[in-house]
């Protein structure tokens, strides 16, 4: 049988369970509107039973210790779609800049272009006017500077993107070194100490936001995490973070992202970084690389027609523009004559012909850049820019509604609920109202059995 | 199963989706397109190039009918007023090989025979914008000029061909070597072999009538060569005409592609707004009402 100081300490477990499960949802309840905050509830167990003559009495309770609920599938799965929107908001970002650069209406390459071979048309109805000549010289500078404009400002959008690459991966290093950190902590605590679940919050915290900006493999081994790349470039493992740098590369003349000297700008694919650099090296370039073959195949048919002409003082046409060609034909686009009667309009020599600029108008129908006419392939850059902002924006859209479902379906498990919390204080209230009554009794019998000895 | 005990959070995403779709709709309504950027709807918006380059060459084609015409038109009446000069000189003629003239007579008709050769001299050296209409391409110098063995054409016979209709250009000049000195039909030669046949007092009646006969040819050759003028000018005005209903076409076609249903886009608006304020509403009805509410007042 027990004894009644065994009952009085009994209920004194019992009052330290109840106030530490009270302590705990009053911490729930402070923290209800902290972002990243996960629920927290006392582990209570029953405690060892005394076995007594066969009989075994009951202890009372044990606190274990306080837990934080929280589901690490579905943070894995919100680390993963955090990436995803990462990137496509970068890229949405970056590819929405490039697309103000190539208008559908009636600004931009495709007008200057459209007006250039009009100027030849109405040329064609007086050949020797020199104010239609003019004309037909401004529209020719027109439309190089269209093209040098848009070249400079997409290498603008390219460098200014370069920028942000280096940032971020400073960002990155700045939450992967306050990981290990936590790593150092979280090694030192028992998982049941106090205070253990508000580290492992901040440290989920700054997961999910490396997950915004880099691709992120995420390896737990209960208390320490160990975070790589997608492709296996480490950036924290334990106490340890490992930088990513940054270094002008010389062939192509932005910066690449290392890490531990590997160079590995090409593996990143997720976060705002993947979509930097998916945007700087890969759609941006293309792009660039279409306006220099329009500009180019252009320069080239109109320079080709030209020469077959003769100018208003009948000698052979020379050269209507610079001759540019591969990268940096676009920017470097130019008029190479000034002077308006040096425009070979005349397919005879003769001052009054227009023979020769049907020959420059024909190169509005020819295939200038890829198998495409001039307007044509101009399109086809407004239907990239267009496609790379709308495609972007789906994925964006996408995992905005994954990301949203996935944070209600982890608030369902980790979201603190004032119901919840109010009916948990007032059984917490109870238990420990009648801990403190069991008291009471215990402490009236003890004193019956005190003065039992004294009225002797 | 337990639920997100987050409402707000849901009310904001639901708010936000509404925002955006009532932002859309007022934006299409405003700008009256349905394709504000490439983005929109990008095969539309590569299309809108194309279509946009073939209205502003359809508009430049018009300009360029427009210049071209009157040209024409001051080149066809000069024309017509060089068939009536003709007429006269043929008639002169056939009145200087009656017998009943007198050489006096004759003499006054080979003057004004000579003055009607002037007339056609200025008119075959007709300028337009400081060019000669009728010296081909070589249209800087007068095409007719007065040398040693009479009037000599020292223009070219070259054509000007112009683009009026996207793939069809039209020849827009006749020169005068087919006008006014085509071979066996040179109206400065006949004029002078008439003028001077009248002169001469031993020309007989045959000499007059094969003199006349020879600015007749030269009559009928101008005449038929002129033609070229008045259906270039009546190509011209169908080329207008179905340049001006291309136009009205394309604005459809673009206006179909990425112009605004507005119907649509107002009851989107509408759609969108009842959303908001039906989350609005909701929010406001669910309230921040917990069991801590009902526990509270117990104690009142």
């Amino acid at each position: 049988m027990s004894s009644l100081l065994g009952t009085m300490s009994i209920a004194m477990g019992a009052l330290e369970a109840q106030q530490a499960g009270l302590e705990t949802t009053t911490n729930n309840i402070a923290n209800l509107n902290t972002p990243g905050y996960t629920r927290e509830r006392p582990v209570l167990q029953e405690a060892d039973p005394i076995i007594n003559g066969g009989i075994a009495y009951g202890e009372g309770v044990k606190l274990q210790g306080i837990e934080s609920l929280r589901d690490s599938i579905l943070e894995l799965q919100i680390s993963n779609e955090t990436q995803q929107q990462g990137q496509s908001q970068a890229y949405v970002n970056a590819m929405s800049q490039a697309q103000t650069l190539f208008p559908d209406d009636t600004s931009g390459i495709g007008q200057q272009i459209s007006n250039f071979f009009q100027s030849l048309n109405s040329l064609s109805t007086d050949p020797s006017n020199l104010a239609l000549r003019q004309s037909v010289l401004s529209a020719a500078n027109s439309m190089a500077s269209a093209f040098n404009g848009a070249a400079n400002q997409l290498s603008a959008v390219r460098s200014s993107l370069d920028q942000n690459v280096e940032q971020t991966a400073g960002e990155v290093n700045q939450i992967t070194q306050e990981i290990a950190n936590l790593n150092t902590k979280l090694a030192k605590l028992n998982s049941t100490a106090q205070g253990y679940g508000s580290f492992l919050d901040q440290r989920d915290n700054l997961v999910q936001k490396l997950s915004g900006l880099i691709d992120v493999s995420v390896i737990n081994d209960g208390t320490s995490i160990t975070l790589t790349t997608k492709q296996g470039a480490t950036l924290v493992a334990d106490g340890q973070s490992f930088a990513l740098s940054t270094a002008l590369d010389p062939a192509s003349g932005v910066q690449h992202v290392y890490s531990q000297g590997a160079d590995i700008t090409g593996k990143i694919s997720g976060g705002e970084l993947g979509g930097l650099l998916q945007a700087r090296d890969q759609t941006l370039p293309a792009m660039q690389t279409q306006l220099d073959s329009l500009a180019s195949g252009l320069v080239q048919a109109l320079n080709a027609a030209h020469a077959q002409g003769f100018d208003l003082n009948g000698n052979a046409g020379g050269n209507l523009f610079s001759p540019v060609s591969g990268a940096g034909a676009a920017a470097s686009m130019a008029v190479a004559i000034s002077d308006p009667t040096l425009l070979a309009a005349s397919s005879d020599g003769t001052t009054g012909s227009n023979g020769n600029l049907a020959n420059l108008s024909a190169v509005a129908n020819q295939a200038v850049s890829n198998g495409m006419t001039p307007t044509e392939a101009y399109g086809n850059l407004v239907f990239q820019a267009g496609s790379a902002v709308s495609d972007g924006t789906t994925e964006l859209n996408a995992s905005n509604t994954m990301l949203q479902q996935l944070q209600q379906q982890q608030a369902s498990v980790s979201g603190v609920s004032l119901d919840e919390e109010a009916s948990n204080l007032l059984l917490y209230q109870r238990a420990y109202q009648a801990a403190a009554q069991a008291i009471t009794t215990v402490d009236q019998m003890l004193q019956t059995a005190i003065q039992m000895g004294a009225g002797k | 199963m337990r639920i997100s005990p987050y409402i707000t959070q849901t009310e904001l995403n639901a708010m936000s989706a509404a925002d955006q779709a009532e932002q859309t709709a007022l934006l299409q309504l405003t700008t009256g397109k349905r394709v504000n950027v490439a983005s929109d709807d990008p095969s539309a918006a590569a299309r809108e190039v194309a279509i946009s380059s073939q209205s502003g060459d359809c508009d430049q084609f018009l300009r360029s009918i427009a210049s071209i015409s009157s040209e024409l038109q001051t080149a066809d009446s000069a024309l017509n007023s060089g068939v009536t000069a003709l007429q006269r000189a043929i008639s002169l003629g056939v009145e200087g090989a009656n017998g009943t003239m007198s050489q006096q007579d004759r003499a006054a008709l080979a003057s004004e025979v000579q003055s009607i050769s002037q007339q056609m001299l200025s008119i075959a050296n007709l300028s337009y914008n400081g060019k000669y209409v009728f010296a081909g391409t070589a249209d800087s110098q007068p095409p007719y000029v007065a040398a040693a063995g009479g009037i000599v054409y020292q223009g070219n016979d070259s054509v000007n061909q112009v683009q009026i209709e996207a793939g069809q250009a039209i020849a827009v000049n006749q020169p005068g070597s087919q006008l006014f000195s085509a071979a066996g039909a040179n109206v400065f030669q006949a004029l002078s072999d008439l003028a001077t046949t009248l002169q001469s007092s031993s020309s007989t009646t045959d000499d007059i009538a094969n003199a006349t006969n020879e600015v007749r040819a030269a009559y009928n050759q101008l005449n038929s060569a002129r033609t070229f003028y008045g259906s270039t000018l009546d190509q011209l005005n169908a080329s207008q005409d179905f340049l001006n209903s291309e136009k009205l076409q394309l604005t459809q076609q673009t206006s179909d592609l990425v112009g605004v249903d507005a119907n649509q886009a107002a009851t989107n608006l509408a759609n969108a707004e009842t959303a908001r304020n039906a989350t609005l509403q909701a929010a406001a009805s669910v309230g921040n009402l917990s069991l801590f509410d009902y526990l509270g007042s117990r104690g009142r």
